[in-house]
């Protein structure tokens, strides 16, 4: 039993160095920088050119049809009855449904004429670094389900995220800084925060999510009125009690870390707000994001911070944009999703390019899942579209991917992919692979098994990458 | 054609030989038969064999014709005679450039032996006999080869022959054997220190016996979760009796404290992974789950046997109908996370229900993964598909239900009276609704008008018909229901004929803002059912009967009318997992490797088929429910188990360090009526309980036990989460002792409190703390545990996530805890209270009241008196805090009316906001804030809150 060893040696590893998770903040402390704990760089299965991930998630299912998968197919088939058959059918596709066209014309953009709908008007501008992937499929009609299978790769939570395998997989860059940040929308998705859980992964991979609104990390100072000094004298008792107790159990080697861990605390209390302040960026800079503007504000202050974090060495960084599940009123609602977006995504690839920093850095831009050709039409104006696993559009850009390409097709009205059709977990495995990781051997044993993201395996989707 | 002629020249010597004489075969032939078509079989066919569709690099690896052509590389699979020009060998070896290392799993990766295996067979020339042959080789050396290769085993069958006939390494099978019952060595006192004793390492040393004061912690918080009380610790220090008899008083004095049953349940409620909601995109509320914890408790509290136990949660309801104990118990089946939304297919909903519930029911009980079952025959363990369905078919009569259980005497009710909060929400959506439905009728009004005038002539006519009826309607809706007379007016006129365009749009007018407020007051309403359904004499349950069709459950569900009338649904093998797919059909069965020795008889009637399987289950001759449970016992004190996993038994989970040892105890729990404390009692007044964490000879420790499965020392722990917050309570004074009863709602972050959670289509509400603090400073089992809400504290301190069976918690040291325990309000509240508390404690008139104050804090936190250099040390510190105190503190107790909500509206996309209220605030009572003591208490309070952050206090040794 091999694998039994291993398992038990993970845990003391991971319990006697555990003071080097949510990683140390402290800006050139050399002992975190040469940390040889659980979050220490660590090799790469196979070379790569993505060091960094920033994973672009539209909450809801954006609608493919209406963005990036046109289909002209459906002006002629609009308003003409939609039926589809079988037990799979939910109660909400019950009612007559029909066809309905996208509200949107389209343009192709860029040397490589993707086509975008008009109202990706910053995004048209980078056409040329995109790849998009219209053959992805996923399991889930249901959205906390889609969600846990895009984030996990597992329908039904509770497995670890991306962020948190490539964390494993390849530690922390900058020891400064944590390995996996999320920056969530200011209301929680369907399936909440499983969704970027470290599941059966030892806690150091986990994600710390910097909060909109309140302490961007909880607890990160003590209740208002406890001076820096007051805090000070405090941690001084503590660690001297705590050498003193040391002294007693010389064989508890977890009391060292557990000591370290205040110190690492106390200087991230003043580390942390500076990491993430955007105060010092340009006025050109966050102009150019749309920080100042009521639509792009929220989401543009998340894709520079994005950058600034990578551009710091934070391995991977989510970022959330929430409201894309257009059941009615598809042109109100998807030109107000795609306006809050468009700019700063627009920005944050130029800004990465600019710096030298897109070709190192995978940027993903996904839903759970597409969006189908029709809807019950009520009352004959709020047209809008259900969800769709066996149809959307994702796209890549920097990190090696296949820049200026659509990969896979989908049929004619948008149903279900026909080329280059593959499961997400293959989507997923070729992520890893972006960033130089092997899925079948990025595995952690749990519960009797060595487990990993594409849970048995999957196939890297070579035309994705350059 | 060579080899083909000489396999066909083997063939023939085989008849003619017939069965009595040994027929001679070639060394490649053998070594095929013997080892390289099983290798293949296990670990290649499955991506290049018969299924052209899945095959991997277009190599097929079913015949030597395929091999040798090799697959899109072009290179041959298999050159005879030249391992080194063949490619599968090449790409086993997972060193060689040219070829992806197969099997591309790293963790499936061929053994050294495997790999020579191959090796030799290509080298000896590839033979590759007909099945035939092979058959006749098997018969000729079977039994030879099954002694030295592993030893089959009967199941009820897999989906192939191969899988049926293969071998299994005795090592991994330990599990089915029965019980074996070796003789006891004599060395010592206590069985289990002499079945450790005969197993230590030569040469290592064990620890001696660990004080009495960390004896006594150590006992304490594991059998309640809590540290001993400082007179219940100078009892035992003074007591002058030896330690043994001591102690022994000890442990029978925790195991009759009511918080022994709570403790336990904390283990068991990580084991089924217990919450109080649903998961997935409602989260709904599951008001009833409270009891089964309940429930729980009351069984370790009164030490109910154990297959009693078992088979109360697995069968209570059929067991006994009319006792609402028995309804209540099998909430352990209702443990997963489920729902069916308008949005799911009811068929995987189902499906998804009862695959949670049989690979639960292997876990929990059996040791046995039995998802692994799911899609294919297990791949390590005697566990065919055939025997998860047939154990699924136990539960396919099995259906959920909130059900009727009346309140027992022994059911907390305190709490109930925060009911009225419910209620003032419920009437607040109300009256959001009342008002948007009158802005809706104003709107239609409207709508009317601007169509009418809008509208082509040939159109004019149908508009005002429809206005006419409209009119002429919406009296009649209003009077049947104020708040949704709009959609029944609605409704109404469409009935009558009038085309859906040409009545106003079902929300006319609605701004972003109340489109949002209409699906917040609905959804909040639904909602609000699960939530009532806390203080009602429900239980979460289930009902055998026929599976009804549901579109969606939006609300707790009752029991039916008539339970049977919907057909019982047939069993079939779901082939690859798909629930829609219909393999043979199976029968209720059992897990089959074990049913020679423990047959089982379960009926095919809808009713007693769980009764008859949770027989099977804690029959005294099934040698996995004793030893999985015996094994979790040993782990609550010991900190690991004795095999490996305790929810795997199987042949990846760890082995027994001590098989003698597990064998004994399982043996003795059954002799002794399965009972848990007793199982307590031999264990805690073992030697081995009560060493010392100090090895006397470290290096020799790490010599002769690197692995640290001897037993020699005691492994010191951390306190879990629950018990690090209950304790600092306790030590407070605020703790509040009653057991059971609605869940709780500490205070938590407001970060966390407030955050918006979207469910579907809607919000979640805030988390809104109880507002009586005896309320909130219950014990950390009963806070309200939603799946889509963590509670802070508990989680940064490892407290498993309600969706997977948590068989070892983990203690990683992460920065987070650190800033938690330090920063966070609920420390300096705690902290605050523990300085009053110490501080009151002692007469005011003494005039070392500072000295007294701080041994009180000693003796409450660490559980002994200072050392003077360390009292010297403390009261300095205490004397600059003060010092550099301000001598007025602000009060900080105040807690928020509303939450403000912003959201993107999904009909429009566009952000809206609003007010959530927070009933329950208007009634907050704030704990001891600063600005209630005086300025040497609140510096007190900061010595206090260092003490709760010291190792001394967080670790038990």
């Amino acid at each position: 039993m091999p694998h039994i060893n291993r398992r038990e040696s993970m845990f003391r590893i991971g319990t006697s160095l555990g003071s080097v998770a949510f990683a140390s903040l402290l800006a050139g402390d050399t002992r975190a920088t040469e940390s040889v704990g659980p979050l220490a760089p660590k090799p790469v299965h196979i070379p790569a050119k993505a060091k960094n991930c920033i994973f672009l998630t539209m909450t809801g299912g954006p609608s493919h049809i209406d963005t990036f998968d046109p289909k002209p197919a459906l002006n002629k088939l609009h308003l003409q009855e939609f039926t589809r058959s079988g037990e799979t059918k939910s109660a909400m596709e019950s009612g007559k449904r029909y066809y309905v066209q996208s509200p949107f014309s389209f343009h192709q953009h860029g040397d490589s004429g993707a086509p975008m709908a008009d109202n990706w008007q910053h995004l048209s501008r980078v056409a040329d670094d995109l790849c998009f992937f219209r053959g992805c499929q996923v399991d889930s009609v249901n959205h906390p389900t889609a969600m846990y299978q895009l984030n996990c790769g597992n329908r039904f939570g509770g497995d670890p995220a991306l962020g948190a395998w490539v964390t494993y997989g390849l530690g922390t860059e900058n020891a400064n800084l944590p390995g996996y940040v999320v920056l969530p929308e200011v209301s929680d998705p369907q399936g909440g925060a499983p969704n970027w859980g470290n599941g059966y992964l030892p806690a150091f991979y986990q994600a710390t999510p910097l909060r909109p609104m309140g302490s961007p990390i909880l607890n990160l100072s003590p209740p208002p009125g406890v001076t820096a000094n007051r805090q000070r004298s405090n941690l001084d008792l503590l660690k001297s009690m705590n050498e003193q107790h040391a002294g007693l159990h010389p064989q508890h080697d977890e009391l060292a870390a557990r000591l370290e861990s205040y110190e690492l605390a106390f200087r991230m209390q003043s580390e942390i707000p500076d990491a993430i302040n955007l105060s010092e960026e340009s006025q050109q800079t966050l102009d150019s994001y749309g920080v100042g503007q009521s639509t792009t504000d929220a989401f543009g202050r998340k894709c520079l911070l994005a950058r600034k974090l990578v551009e710091k060495g934070v391995r991977f960084v989510q970022v959330y944009n929430g409201g894309w599940d257009s059941h009615d009123y598809i042109e109100r609602a998807h030109s107000n999703r795609v306006r809050s977006v468009d700019q700063p995504i627009a920005a944050l690839i130029e800004d990465l390019k600019a710096r030298n920093l897109l070709e190192s850095t995978l940027v993903v831009w996904c839903g759970e899942f597409g969006r189908s050709p029709d809807n019950g039409v009520r009352g004959g104006v709020a047209y809008g579209r259900d969800h769709n696993p066996d149809a959307m559009t994702i796209w890549l850009a920097g990190g090696g991917s296949n820049a200026g390409h659509t990969i896979g097709a989908t049929d004619e009205t948008g149903m279900t992919a026909v080329e280059d059709v593959h499961h997400v977990r293959d989507f997923h495995v070729t992520l890893l692979r972006l960033l130089g990781l092997d899925d079948n051997k990025l595995t952690y044993y749990h519960a009797g098994r060595f487990k990993q993201l594409s849970q048995f395996g999957g196939k890297v989707i070579d035309k994705l990458i350059a | 054609m060579l080899l083909f002629h000489r396999t066909i020249l083997g063939f023939g010597l085989l008849v003619f030989a017939g069965v009595a004489v040994s027929a001679e075969y070639d060394e490649s032939a053998l070594l095929f038969t013997r080892h390289i078509a099983p290798l293949f079989r296990e670990k290649c066919l499955a991506c290049h064999g018969e299924d052209v569709e899945a095959r991997e690099g277009g190599l097929d690896l079913r015949s030597l014709q395929a091999v040798t052509d090799g697959g899109d590389s072009e290179s041959p699979g298999v050159v005879p005679m030249h391992p080194e020009h063949s490619s599968v060998y090449r790409a086993v070896t997972r060193t060689d450039d040219a070829f992806s290392a197969m099997p591309p799993k790293e963790s499936e990766s061929l053994t050294r032996r495997e790999i020579g295996w191959l090796h030799d067979w290509i080298a000896t020339g590839a033979e590759w006999p007909t099945e035939k042959i092979q058959e006749a080789i098997r018969a000729e050396y079977g039994n030879k080869w099954s002694h030295e290769d592993g030893i089959r085993v009967q199941t009820s069958g897999g989906l192939s022959d191969s899988w049926t006939n293969r071998n299994y390494d005795p090592k991994g099978l330990w599990a089915y054997q029965p019980l074996q019952e070796s003789t006891v060595p004599d060395s010592h006192e206590n069985p289990i220190d002499g079945f450790l004793q005969a197993a230590l390492p030569k040469g290592l040393q064990v620890a001696p016996p660990a004080s009495r004061r960390e004896l006594i912690r150590r006992a304490t918080f594991d059998l309640t979760g809590l540290p001993p009380k400082p007179e219940k610790m100078k009892a035992f220090l003074n007591d002058n009796r030896p330690v043994k008899e001591a102690f022994h008083d000890i442990v029978e004095q925790l195991l009759a404290s009511p918080h022994y049953g709570e403790r336990m349940a904390q283990h068991w409620l990580d084991v089924v992974r217990y919450a109080d909601s649903s998961g997935f995109a409602n989260d709904f509320e599951r008001g009833n789950a409270w009891r089964y914890r309940d429930y729980v408790i009351r069984a370790f509290q009164n030490d109910k046997p154990y297959d009693q136990f078992v088979r109360e949660q697995i069968a209570g309801d059929e067991i006994s109908p009319d006792d609402p104990e028995g309804l209540i118990a099998v909430g352990f089946l209702r443990q997963g996370p489920w729902e069916l939304t308008s949005m799911e297919v009811p068929r995987v909903a189902r499906q998804r229900f009862l695959d949670d519930v049989t690979n639960s029911v292997g876990e929990t009980f059996l040791a046995h993964s039995l998802q692994c079952a799911k899609c294919h025959d297990h791949k390590f363990d005697p566990v065919p598909t055939r025997d998860y369905y047939s154990i699924q078919a136990v539960f396919n009569t099995t259906q959920l239900v909130e059900r009727q259980a009346d309140f027992l005497a022994s059911e907390n009710r305190d709490g109930f009276d925060e009911e009225r909060f419910l209620k003032k929400m419920e009437q607040g959506y109300r009256e959001s609704l009342q008002k948007l439905e009158s802005v809706l009728q104003k709107n239609a009004v409207a709508w009317y008008a601007s169509q009418v005038e809008q509208a082509l002539p040939e159109r004019r006519p149908q508009i005002l018909e429809s206005e006419r009826q409209w009119k002429k309607l919406r009296a009649k809706a209003k009077k049947n229901g104020k708040s949704t007379a709009f959609q029944k007016t609605r409704a109404a006129v469409m009935k009558q004929g009038v085309p859906q365009s040409d009545v106003p749009p079902s929300r006319v007018g609605f701004t972003p803002r109340q489109n949002g407020m209409q699906r917040v007051a609905t959804k909040g309403l639904q909602r609000l059912k699960w939530e009532f359904d806390r203080y009602k004499p429900f239980a979460l349950s289930v009902y055998s009967g026929g599976t009804p069709t549901y579109e969606k459950v939006l609300a707790p569900l009752r029991m039916p009318q008539d339970s049977a009338k919907p057909v019982v649904e047939k069993m079939h093998i779901r082939t690859g997992g798909d629930p829609f797919a219909e393999g043979d059909l199976v029968k209720p069965g059992v897990l089959s490797v074990i049913e020679k020795h423990v047959p089982a008889a379960i009926p095919e009637t809808p009713d007693g088929r769980r009764k008859a399987f949770a027989e099977w289950v804690t029959d005294s001759k099934n040698p996995l429910v004793s030893r999985v449970m015996v094994n979790r016992i040993w782990q609550w004190h010991f900190g690991k188990p004795l095999a490996g996993n305790p929810n795997n038994f199987g042949s990846t989970g760890g082995l027994p360090t001590h098989p003698k040892l597990l064998d004994h105890l399982a043996a003795e729990f059954m002799k002794n009526g399965w009972s848990v404390k007793d199982m307590h009692r031999k264990i805690m007044l073992s030697e081995a309980y009560c060493r010392s964490c100090a090895h006397p000879d470290p290096a020799g420790l790490a010599e002769f036990d690197p692995e640290g499965r001897a037993f020699a020392v005691f492994e010191p722990r951390r306190l879990s989460a629950e018990e690090m917050r209950d304790s600092v309570l306790a030590i407070t004074g605020e703790l509040n002792e009653r057991v059971g009863g609605v869940p709780c709602r500490p205070e938590i972050n407001e970060e966390v409190a407030l955050q918006p959670r979207q469910v579907m289509g809607a919000f979640a509400s805030a988390w809104v703390p109880n507002p009586q603090p005896e309320q909130r400073h219950r014990r950390s089992l009963y806070i309200l545990k939603l799946r889509g809400v963590r509670h802070p504290m508990l989680e940064v301190f490892n407290t498993p996530a309600s969706d997977f069976s948590c068989e070892r918690r983990e203690s990683s040291t992460v920065t987070p805890q650190a800033l938690n325990l330090f920063n966070s309000k609920n420390s300096y509240d705690r902290s605050l209270a523990l300085a009053q508390r110490a501080w009151s404690d002692i007469d005011k008139d003494a005039d070392n009241r500072d000295e007294l104050a701080l041994r009180r804090i000693y003796e409450l936190v660490l559980c002994r008196q200072p050392e003077h250099h360390e009292l010297e040390q403390v009261l300095q510190s205490w004397r600059a805090v003060e010092a550099a105190l301000p001598r007025e503190a602000r009060p900080d107790g105040s807690v928020p009316l509303t939450a403000s909500r912003e959201a993107v509206e999904e009909l429009s996309g566009e952000r809206f906001m609003y007010d959530e209220i927070l009933y329950a605030n208007q009634e907050f009572k704030p704990d001891l804030q600063p600005n209630d003591v005086d300025r040497h208490v609140r510096a007190l309070g900061d010595i206090c809150l260092v003490f709760l952050n010291t190792n001394e206090f967080v670790y038990v040794y």
